[in-house]
């Protein structure tokens, strides 16, 4: 029967890869592989080769191996315990294994017996597990604070790996069996956090009790901290929680071949527990498995439309963000509608609640000397959550065309231009862009104390009149770089549809690189001529107005520039939408 | 009222209606028909503005849909075969969204006699995720109806609908026309069409085969028989077949 199932796997794998070398004949997938093939390359390959060849060091990681070592085991089983724990806390009254509809529809009925269809599962997992050891390892190439050998890091991954999918099957399986048995969610749910609050709360409370300060020294870095936090953690009761853990990635930090060997025995006998644990279950799971391969379809189907959302629940019917008075400009209209389809924390009221606690909480750490690392810390934060923000928020937060052309046949029955459907549907990724950048501007701008960053040029003046134009700034920059992947989604539909889908192989990969650089290209070229005339303006002003005025008068320049492009850009997306022909353009 | 005047849609090399001329008054129901691939949901889309047409004119309610498709869409409604709509929307927020975007003007005097009519209104707060298929239809109509629209298009409307169902929509039609809109819908139900239309379009392969009153219709190919079904109508039109 084995033989059968293993003929389904490999048939399917083969079939797959044939299909996907098929479809290089069309273009769009060619050139996503030939560039998805340059990327991974010049990402990976190249540097894991240069890794092997000259090891390196990130300023202040450089502790001896065997310290790092510790560390890392420390954290990595707290991540496995971490796991383990919300494989028992979370699924819900029934988990079932994870079958596809049809490995449901044509195994269920077929003459095979549960044990079969357990290591059918477990089995066709290793290629996936596979695989993913060899990604994990050329990521891993590239962490040079680790000791090691390229092959012990990919079996020390396949173990841990394996580990997990195993632990996760069978505690879905003992799950469902203790649901036959008549244990109720809301019991053990209460037995699993009983048992990890106690855990936490006697470790937390043997740190307070015994622990040493952490004292800021000279010189060190980021990893003194990691030491002293993997200190604390491994004590009390979860040092003996985390001993499994800690045997599971022994193998992947071995230094040496005779830690590696000596390491992989107790690993693998942890595995083959796992292993017969599994196979040795006898429950009934054909019916919680049908509903997650239902659950499963429905969630493919939703992220091949567009609506998926990342650990959405059910839909819940919310309150409006603002009234909707008619009649009224109706691009506010698609605010209102793409804000309820939103996260209920995006609302005005949160983010007055977050701005009040940064005024109030930051220049209260700041006037505190012993809290000097803090400051710096929400300084570093924050320029890098507007970094983050403002780079990858866009490809984020999509609550406009992108996730709207699912409807675009409804859309196009309304009686509005094309630009107005483009601007209403930019709203609100940019509302919340925004409403985020402003928040870290605020941060950043009470952390920058001369106390915190002694710098003489940095007046009160010129921060506010920084801060004030940044945060000007931030709306139209927010939707300039929500324009290019609107663009990208109108004018090339087809190559759009194709980086929807999840996963897919090397050629989509490579066609979401070529819309990453054409997003980072396209924002360098229009930001170019502001930033020159920007440049300019505060040069030749400044000796007549003052620096914070020059900035303060650059901004308005920089803005009526980016309000012209955006003029642009929206009246042109809104003449690609009025003319747009998907059921053209997604022809197979 | 509806205008077409040699309308072609061509997907690349492939003609998907070719030359396509007709017009529908107000009061008139007319029943697009035609077998797998005849162009029918394409006329439909290029009727309703969702896609553009690649030549020819169309003029709805008297307006040019190609020069000013914001007055021509401002006139008419489309209804799917599947009712689409937003997931985090209740039943009140999707007409709620729907009269901003059209600008009607106190909106809530309309709706609720029309969830009311439509047997919705207790699902008022409802997400359609609530809904059940019926019901969803129900709301995608008084979307649709909410702006009063003039010209209405139906793609498949009875498809999915319980007996009762497929009774309350021909009512809903038949009382839209009577009011004086200008209906179009396509439905493979034949019998059905039957019940409702007051004309009829054959289309194959993209091509007129056949307008007029349903009468005009049918003595054009009974070969002098009386009582002879649209079904048969339809077959004798076609040749019974797809090509």
């Amino acid at each position: 029967m084995l033989g059968a199932l293993l003929y389904l796997r490999l048939t399917s794998l083969q079939n797959l890869l044939l299909s996907r070398v098929r479809r290089l004949k069309q273009p769009k997938y060619l050139i996503g592989a030939i560039v998805g093939v340059g990327w991974f390359y010049l990402t990976f390959l190249r540097r894991f080769y240069t890794s092997r060849a000259a090891p390196g060091g990130l300023p202040g990681m450089t502790l001896p191996p065997i310290d790092l070592t510790a560390t890392l085991a420390t954290f990595g089983a707290l991540a496995l315990l971490l796991i383990a724990t919300f494989a028992w806390a979370l699924p819900n009254d029934k988990p079932g294994l994870a079958f596809t509809e049809a490995e449901a529809a044509f195994l269920f009925p077929a003459p095979i017996s549960r044990r079969s269809l357990v290591h059918f599962k477990v089995l066709g997992a290793q290629l996936r597990i596979l695989f993913s050891a060899l990604i994990f390892t050329l990521i891993s190439s590239r962490w040079s604070f680790l000791s090691g050998h390229a092959v012990t890091h990919a079996i020390g991954w396949w173990v841990v790996l394996s580990a997990i999918n195993l632990h996760l099957t069978g505690a879905a399986l003992t799950i469902s069996r203790l649901v036959e048995g008549g244990v109720s969610v809301a019991r053990r749910r209460t037995i699993v956090a009983g048992v990890v609050g106690l855990a936490a709360a006697l470790t937390l409370w043997m740190t307070w009790r015994h622990a040493p300060a952490f004292t800021v020294q000279d010189g060190a870095g980021p990893g003194t901290f990691f030491v002293y936090g993997a200190q604390q953690v491994d004590t009390g009761l979860l040092h003996w929680l985390l001993v499994p853990g800690k045997l599971l990635v022994a193998p992947f930090l071995a230094v040496g071949a005779r830690d590696f060997f000596s390491a992989l025995g107790p690993a693998l006998l942890l595995l083959g527990a796992h292993y017969v644990w599994v196979v040795r279950i006898e429950t009934s799971f054909e019916e919680a498995s049908i509903a997650l391969a239902e659950k499963r379809a429905a969630r493919v189907a939703q992220i091949r439309s567009g609506t998926y959302r990342l650990g959405a629940d059910k839909p819940k019917a919310r309150r409006e963000p603002f009234r909707l008075r008619s009649p009224g400009r109706p691009e506010l209209a698609f605010l209102w509608k793409n804000l309820l389809s939103t996260r209920p924390y995006f609302h005005w009221r949160v983010w007055a609640g977050c701005a009040v606690t940064i005024l109030a909480a930051v220049p209260w750490i700041v006037r505190q000397p012993d809290l000097k690392p803090v400051a710096i810390f929400i300084c570093g934060g924050a320029a890098f959550l507007s970094a983050y923000t403002l780079l990858l928020g866009p490809q984020l937060a999509r609550q406009d065309l992108r996730s709207d052309l699912a409807h675009s046949d409804i859309l196009k029955t309304y009686p509005l231009a094309g630009w107005q459907i483009v601007l209403g549907g930019l709203l609100t990724p940019a509302a919340i862009l925004t409403g985020l950048l402003w928040l870290a501007l605020l941060a950043a701008a009470c952390a920058l104390d001369p106390r915190i960053v002694p710098l003489p040029w940095l007046t009160p003046g010129v921060r506010l009149s920084a801060g004030l134009s940044l945060a000007l700034l931030a709306p139209p920059l927010c939707v300039l770089q929500l324009l290019v992947p609107n663009a990208a989604a109108l004018v090339f539909p087809a190559w759009f549809q194709a980086t929807r889908q999840r996963g897919g192989g090397i050629d989509l990969m490579g066609q979401r690189v070529i819309f990453g650089l054409g997003q980072m290209l396209t924002m360098v070229l229009a930001l170019l001529p502001a930033v020159l005339v920007a440049g300019v303006v505060i040069f030749i002003t400044q000796w007549l107005i003052g620096l914070p005025a020059a900035v303060v008068l650059a901004t308005l320049t920089v803005i009526v520039i980016l309000a012209g492009e955006i003029w642009c850009g929206l009246w042109w997306l809104g003449d690609r939408f009025e003319k747009l022909d998907l059921s053209a353009e997604l022809r197979p | 009222m509806i205008e077409v005047l040699a309308l072609c849609k061509r997907y690349g090399d492939f003609p998907a209606v070719t030359d396509l001329s007709f017009s529908a008054q107000p009061g008139e129901v007319l029943g697009l028909v035609g077998p797998n691939g005849a162009g029918k949901t394409t006329t439909l889309r290029c009727l309703a503005g969702i896609i553009p047409a690649t030549s020819g004119g169309i003029r709805i309610a008297g307006h040019d849909l190609t020069k000013d498709p914001v007055a021509a869409k401002r006139a008419l409604a489309f209804f799917s075969d599947e009712p689409r709509l937003f997931d985090y929307l209740t039943v009140r927020q999707h007409l709620n969204f729907v009269a901003r975007v059209y600008g009607v003007a106190a909106h809530e005097a309309i709706a609720q006699p029309l969830l009311a009519e439509l047997e919705i209104a207790d699902k008022a707060d409802e997400l359609p995720g609530a809904l059940s298929r019926g019901m969803k239809q129900k709301l995608a109509i008084a979307c649709g109806l909410l702006h009063g629209p003039s010209v209405m298009f139906f793609d498949e409307p009875l498809t999915g609908l319980d007996p009762l169902g497929i009774r309350r929509m021909k009512d809903s039609i038949l009382k839209r026309a009577r009011a004086g809109a200008t209906i179009v819908l396509s439905s493979h139900l034949l019998h059905l069409l039957e019940e409702v239309c007051s004309h009829v379009l054959i289309l194959k392969q993209g091509r007129k085969i056949a307008h007029g009153t349903l009468a005009e219709v049918s003595a054009q190919f009974s070969n002098g028989e009386t009582n002879v079904s649209l079904e048969e109508i339809f077959i004798r039109a076609t040749g019974g077949s797809e090509n």
